[in-house]
């Protein structure tokens, strides 16, 4: 198992976000957890990237345990963020953001290859990579924040709502290469608010409400269940 | 109106001493543009610079470039130190201008106390050379001066381009929480540019020595106008200082030849004011 | 309970008396000159630092720039004396009265910026001060040859000139300190700390920012100007560099910061302090080593002290008063009256608002209607306005079209304080508090500035009645951060209810509780419905909104999407659809 999440308690200062959430990432999987507005995705993905540290539970990636793992870390155990809303850097260029993902020693030496690899997936970046990254659309943006994780040749990559703030034609397109990095060789874990999109391209998937995991299963299974609805809509 | 040639020359000496502006502004500009603090220490550790090198110079006969050499990786590690001190008590930015500012009082303290409040000169026998472009003089000293803060402005700005080290700074000095998500020593990089800062004093220093009369209180001197240089060239750009220090050193020039010495002030902190009045972002 | 008990609060008062009466006849004990001299410095120092206070320790606008007002004082006297023959003593009011205008004139152009807080202030203020400096340097008010004071006859108030000089400072200091203390235990006062801590929340709470930051500069510039004044009879010779040396602003900082420069006495203690020491060392020769203490000990109550000696002592104080166990937070007790039936006046009336930012459209054409006593609920997929909504009502933005009437009463053009004035109050989802205030000063401030103007002692129990229904009783005294997450949610609806709002809007309030502080919140919601007050709330916790809304109101894209009951309006397919997508809702 490449992610195994037992029990962990997440918060923010005092206030307690995330309770008791157990949740495993196979080496090959696409791995959803759904929820709505405020039930605790973010949180729970960015103590599973090292932004955040977990109070209680325990956090194993390839059988390490993250406890004592520092934040700077992270990457280099092979977990790269394409974080909720971006993040890039702004008065950085494309590429210059893009080289900030391969920073690590071993991802520095195949930099090229892997600059390749990015543009070959994303043909527009090449031709905007020296751009300022806070120019681009937020479609294009999105595939910056990508781009800038697999530069680290990440054996998992963390999807923070991708699709948010996205025009509906992007968002389709977003799944597609969430699903082809999947095909190159990292596991993925996605949490999103679009409940279609993140169960179509999903191995599997948990449903996240205020905080605990209510459901988990097969995309088809979970759909037919009243779990969803219940914690998007509350009837 | 004066002349031409007197216009002229009163550029050329500005842009001279607006290299040192330039100077003095490149580490002060670093940490307070990439690592939101204010240092104002920076002027007393360039002064104490000034004055190791003065003494090393007069009383041991130590040529100033090696003094310089001794001297700046010192003022490196003095500028570490300081850094640890922040760290330690997560001193925010409010905070860190209060307590460089009592820092360099101890330090001004120090230095009277070691060489009393007397006007100090390194008298060299190349301090007085000056080279001649049709009906101007050039000081080499401060010649010298420039041209070292260009390559040092120019380096750096290279440094922060080029390199995977300072485009870590960049991105950290932007979002350190997601920088650290890719790899990025937050802290090992913050230690690095207080160090480099705290050099560039002591660089900044060598050249005081050679070029100006050293008092302790001078060190209070240049405080805001090299402020007002590091605004105006935006914070954390080694070019913007330099070229800000340059312009800013040229309109005082002008200002003194046109008007009257006592009227150099007002441009700088014009300048300044106008900008802050018209982009609040610009800081 | 220790026997060393929190001083009987007679004992300060009499210290003050005390202290007045003593200074006020040290002249006369035939002391050397010295004395007169020092204690008048030390006087000096401390309206210096004070006057500084008002508006940079008080509101936290951090201003470098003391020494224009300082300067433009002294050399107000010297110039209306030596080039006019005014009467020194008259030349004070005047000295006070150029740097006010001067203060008032600054505060017009740059407290109505936008974005001017922390360094961009502090150096404004720097700059204005070097380029008066210049100014000063090469007019005839100075021209670089300086201003000879000793020509002017002093007053004779004491037999002894530095007698004299002692005096003009000793009152100065007294006065200085009877209008920093009137200021801090008045309204003024309250708003400036309030705008220390979070200068939009006060705004929201109908604090006048704008005047009271002002109000502050032009006091804390006049006074400034009524010491400089003085001590330009005291030198006796002015000159720029003296009088706008860079060390006389930064000295100021220091002291108040060393004292406190929240506390109205704070930065009398510093002062005292420093002035002191480094007296100490200037008579006996070794100033410099003076100044290096006190920059150390500066470095070393900066960082273990941060907020300056006075609160540390006071805080000290609190801890052995404090009781050892903190009681839980107390359940709201279900309300027993039946709920009002909604009424037929309609409180919010919203219609075509529209809100662009830029290139975004954040609110695109919203109508909506709120009854008297209603909840509404505000919900909507991500980006969908509802946050935006409320800002815009509450006049957080100002709205780019549409109207917005609160009862009757326009107010979609209104700055926030004013909107606050009409009656409608909203709480944050992050709680944002008053960090440096205890509960009952956070909801004292609402009260006060939410209501009609009373005295302090109605407000108060009103603030104490406010701090019960939320079931915070007891914690009266508490600092927002000894609070956990409900509780300072719960103050937020605290501070809120004291403004008796028509309309409350609330922003996420159950976000972050866990399951049992959801439900007393919700019998919180319901209780305050019952006392009249209408409701709408912006909330992502779907359970919950469908129990406690009477209506829901579904915003997508920045339009109104839906509008109706709750189990109607969520199990609509187009709803659905926009949460779910459209194969879900088939």
């Amino acid at each position: 198992m490449l992610l195994e999440a037992r029990n962990l308690h997440i918060g923010y200062g005092d206030a307690p976000a995330v309770w008791d959430v157990s949740l495993d990432v196979d080496a090959g999987e696409i791995v959803s957890v759904i929820g709505p507005n405020g039930a605790g995705k973010t949180t729970l993905i960015n103590a599973i990237a090292g932004l955040l540290r977990y109070r209680q539970g325990e956090l194993r990636f390839d059988g390490t345990d993250m406890a004592r793992v520092r934040s700077h870390d992270y990457c280099a155990h092979g977990i790269a963020l394409v974080p909720e809303g971006r993040r890039l850097f702004v008065k950085m260029s494309v590429e210059e953001n893009l080289e900030i993902g391969c920073y690590l020693a071993a991802a520095r030496k195949v930099r090229n290859e892997s600059l390749e690899r990015v543009y070959g997936l994303f043909p527009i970046l090449r031709d905007k990579r020296l751009q300022l990254a806070g120019e681009l659309s937020g479609g294009q943006q999105q595939m910056v924040a990508i781009g800038r994780a697999l530069m680290a040749r990440p054996r998992i990559v963390l999807f923070d709502e991708p699709s948010l703030g996205l025009a509906p034609t992007i968002v389709d397109d977003m799944f597609e290469i969430i699903a082809k990095v999947r095909d190159d060789g990292a596991a993925v874990l996605l949490v999103e608010q679009n409940v279609i999109k993140a169960l179509g391209v999903a191995d599997r998937a948990y449903v996240l409400e205020q905080g605990r995991i209510v459901a988990t299963g097969l995309p088809d299974d979970l759909l037919k269940q009243p779990h969803i609805r219940e914690a998007y809509l509350g009837v | 109106m004066p002349s031409a040639t007197l216009l002229g020359q009163a550029l050329i000496s500005g842009v001279l001493a607006g290299g040192m502006y330039g100077l003095l502004a490149l580490g002060l500009s670093l940490s307070w543009g990439l690592l939101r603090l204010v240092n104002l220490s920076h002027f007393a550790l360039a002064f104490l610079a000034a004055y190791i090198v003065y003494d090393l110079g007069t009383n041991y006969h130590v040529a100033p470039w090696w003094s310089a050499m001794m001297v700046v990786p010192a003022m490196f590690l003095i500028g570490v130190a300081q850094h640890w001190l922040f760290d330690k008590f997560k001193v925010n930015e409010l905070a860190s201008l209060l307590i460089t500012f009592s820092f360099a009082m101890i330090v001004e303290a120090g230095i009277q106390l070691h060489w009393t409040a007397d006007y100090r000169r390194f008298e060299t026998h190349y301090s007085t050379w000056s080279l001649r472009a049709g009906p101007f003089y050039i000081p080499v000293l401060e010649l010298v001066l420039c041209i070292v803060a260009g390559i040092l402005a120019w380096g750096t700005w290279l440094w922060l381009r080029k390199t995977y080290v300072g485009k870590a700074l960049r991105a950290s000095a932007e979002d350190a929480d997601i920088a650290a998500a890719f790899g990025i020593d937050h802290k090992k990089l913050a230690y690095l540019l207080s160090g480099i800062g705290a050099a560039y004093a002591g660089v900044a220093g060598t050249f005081i020595a050679l070029i100006a009369t050293l008092a302790p209180a001078q060190i209070w001197a240049w405080l805001g106008v090299v402020f007002a240089v590091v605004i105006i060239g935006r914070l954390g750009n080694p070019l913007g200082a330099l070229f800000a220090g340059m312009l800013i050193g040229a309109s005082e020039s002008l200002a003194m030849a046109v008007l009257s010495p006592a009227w150099a002030p007002v441009v700088s902190f014009s300048v300044l004011i106008v900008i802050l009045l018209w982009d609040p972002d610009w800081l | 309970m220790t026997s060393a008990n929190a001083l009987p609060s007679a004992l300060p008062r009499l210290a003050a008396v005390l202290g007045i009466a003593v200074f006020a006849i040290l002249p006369t004990a035939g002391l050397p000159a010295f004395y007169d001299s020092f204690f008048y410095i030390v006087f000096f120092w401390i309206s210096l630092s004070t006057s500084w206070a008002l508006l940079s320790g008080f509101a936290g606008y951090f201003s470098l720039g003391h020494a224009a007002f300082f300067g433009v004082g002294m050399y107000t006297t010297a110039t209306l004396t030596t080039q006019f023959q005014v009467p020194f003593l008259a030349t004070v009011p005047a000295a006070a009265a150029v740097a006010a205008l001067l203060g008032i004139g600054i505060g017009a152009v740059v407290f109505r910026l936008k974005r001017l807080r922390g360094e961009l202030f502090a150096l404004l203020t720097l700059a204005v001060t070097f380029v008066i400096a210049t100014i000063i340097l090469n007019t005839p008010i100075d021209g670089g040859a300086g201003v000879f004071m000793s020509a002017v006859p002093m007053p004779d108030i004491m037999p002894t000139q530095t007698g004299t000089i002692y005096v003009l400072g000793f009152v100065m200091c007294a006065a200085t300190l009877a209008i920093a203390w009137k200021v801090a235990h008045s309204r003024l006062g309250m708003g400036l700390f309030a705008i220390h801590d979070d200068e939009d929340v006060a705004e929201a709470k109908g604090v006048p920012t704008f005047r009271y930051k002002m109000a502050a500069f032009a006091l804390s510039a006049g006074i400034a100007g009524a010491v400089g004044g003085i001590h330009a009879m005291y030198v006796g010779f002015l000159t720029v560099g003296g009088t706008f040396e860079l060390t006389v602003p930064l000295y100021v900082v220091l002291m108040s910061v060393l004292g406190g420069s929240r506390h109205w006495f704070g930065p009398t203690v510093g002062a005292a302090v420093i002035t002191t020491l480094l007296y100490a060392f200037i008579s006996g020769g070794e100033a410099m080593i003076g100044r290096a203490i006190v920059g150390l000990i500066l470095i070393v109550a900066i960082l273990w002290l941060p907020d300056g000696v006075v609160p540390a002592v006071q805080k000290w104080f609190r801890k052995r008063k404090a009781s050892e166990t903190e009681p839980a937070a107390s359940i709201v007790p279900v309300v027993t009256a039946p709920a009002r039936p909604v009424g037929e006046r309609t409180i919010l009336e919203v219609r075509g608002v529209t809100k662009r930012f830029g290139g975004l459209q954040a609110l695109d054409g919203v109508d909506l209607d709120v009854r008297e006593g209603e909840i509404l609920g505000l919900v909507g997929p991500n980006g969908s306005g509802k946050t935006t909504l409320i800002n815009v009502i509450s006049g957080f933005y100002p709205l780019s079209s549409g109207t917005i009437a609160v009862d009757g009463a326009q107010i979609g053009h209104l700055p926030a304080h004013e909107v606050a004035g009409r009656g409608v109050a909203r709480t944050y989802q992050i709680p944002r508090p008053f960090v440096n205030m205890t509960v009952l000063d956070n909801v004292a401030l609402a009260a006060t500035f939410g209501g009609p103007v009373r005295p302090a002692a109605e407000v108060r129990d009103e603030a104490v009645h406010w701090i019960a229904f939320t079931g915070l009783a007891g914690k009266e005294q508490a600092l927002p951060a000894e609070l956990n997450l409900h509780e300072r949610k719960f103050l937020e609806l605290a501070r809120a209810l004291a403004a008796r709002p028509k309309l409350l809007l609330l922003d996420e309030v159950l976000s972050g509780l866990n399951p049992a502080e959801v439900d007393n919140a919700i019998r919180l919601v319901r209780a305050i419905r019952a006392q009249g007050a209408t409701i709408v709330f912006v909330e992502h916790l779907m359970r919950a909104v469908v129990e406690l809304s009477d209506r829901i109101a579904v915003l997508n894209e920045g339009k109104l999407f839906a509008l109706g009951a709750p189990r109607e309006v969520m199990r609509d397919p187009r709803v659905i659809s926009i949460y779910l997508g459209k194969a879900y809702a088939a």
